[in-house]
C-alpha cells in the first residue's frame, strides 16, 4: 500500500515536470512566434508588404492555440480511462 | 492649413498606444477571471489542468492581436510628410483593434470561468466550451481586420505632401 503511495507521488511529479515544461514552451512560443514569423515574413516573404507580414503573424499565433488544444486533448486521452475507472469505483464505494 | 501639420503624428502615436493598451487590458481581465476559475478546478482536479487553460492562452492571442496592429501601425510612422488623414486612419485603426480585443478578453474572462467550473462535473462541457471561446476570439480578429484594412488606406495615401 504505502509503495503504491510512493510510486503514485514518483509518478505525479514526473507528469508535473512535463506539463511544466510543456506550458512554458507555449507561453515562449505564444510570445517568440508571431513577432518573430512578422518581422521574418515583412523582410523575406513579402518584399515589404507589412499587411500580409501582419496576416502572417496572426496565422502563426493562431496556430500555436491549435497546437495547444490538440496536446492538452492529447495529453487526457490515455488517462481518460483511468479516471471514469476512478469515478466508477468511487460511485461504487459511496453506494 | 496643411494637410501634413507637424501634430500629425499624434494621433498615430495615440493609435499605436491604444491599440497595446487596451487590448492588453481585454487580455488581462479575461486570463484574470479564467484564473478563478482555473484555481478553484485545480484544487479539485489537478489533472484537467492542461485543458483548462485554454481560456488563458486564448487571451494571450488578443493581446498578440494588439502588438501585431501596433508594431504594424508603429512602422509607418514618420516625422517628417505624415499627413493628417494618415494619423486619424492610424488612431481609427488603433481604436477598432483594441477595443474589440477589450470586448474579445472580457467574453473570454466571463465564459473561462464559468466553463471552467462546469467541466470539473462535466467533461462534455469542453467541447462547448472551446466553441464559445472560438467565438469570442474571432470578435478580435474581426477588429485587427478592420485595422489592417485602414492600415492600408493610410498606407497609399503617403505622398500627400
Amino acid at each position: 500500500m504505502s509503495e503504491q503511495v510512493v510510486i503514485g507521488k514518483a509518478t505525479e511529479a514526473t507528469a508535473a515536470r512535463s506539463v511544466l515544461f510543456k506550458l512554458v514552451m507555449f507561453s515562449l512560443s505564444l510570445g517568440i512566434v508571431p513577432i518573430s514569423s512578422y518581422f521574418a515574413s515583412e523582410e523575406y516573404l513579402w518584399n515589404g508588404n507589412s499587411t500580409y507580414a501582419a496576416i502572417t503573424a496572426v496565422v502563426s499565433a493562431n496556430v500555436v492555440l491549435v497546437a495547444y488544444i490538440i496536446s492538452s486533448v492529447l495529453e487526457d486521452r490515455p488517462m481518460a480511462p483511468d479516471t471514469s475507472a476512478k469515478t466508477l469505483l468511487e460511485s461504487k464505494k459511496q453506494q | 492649413m496643411s494637410s501634413c501639420p507637424p501634430y500629425a503624428p499624434f494621433f498615430g502615436f495615440a493609435g499605436v498606444a491604444s491599440a497595446m493598451i487596451l487590448s492588453t487590458v481585454g487580455a488581462a481581465f479575461g486570463t484574470a477571471k479564467a484564473g478563478i476559475g482555473i484555481a478553484g478546478l485545480g484544487s479539485f482536479r489537478p489533472e484537467l489542468i492542461m485543458k483548462s487553460l485554454i481560456p488563458v492562452v486564448m487571451s494571450g492571442i488578443i493581446a498578440v492581436y494588439g502588438l501585431v496592429v501596433s508594431v504594424l501601425i508603429a512602422g509607418d510612422l514618420r516625422p517628417e510628410g505624415y499627413s493628417l488623414f494618415a494619423g486619424f486612419t492610424h488612431l481609427g485603426a488603433g481604436l477598432a483593434c483594441g477595443m474589440t480585443g477589450l470586448a474579445a478578453g472580457y467574453a473570454i474572462g466571463i465564459v473561462g470561468d464559468s466553463c471552467v467550473r462546469a467541466y470539473v462535473q462535466e467533461t462534455k462541457v469542453f467541447v462547448s466550451m472551446v466553441l464559445i471561446l472560438i467565438f469570442a476570439e474571432v470578435l478580435g480578429l474581426y477588429g485587427l481586420i478592420v485595422a489592417l484594412i485602414m492600415n492600408t488606406s493610410a498606407i497609399a495615401s503617403k505622398d500627400i505632401c
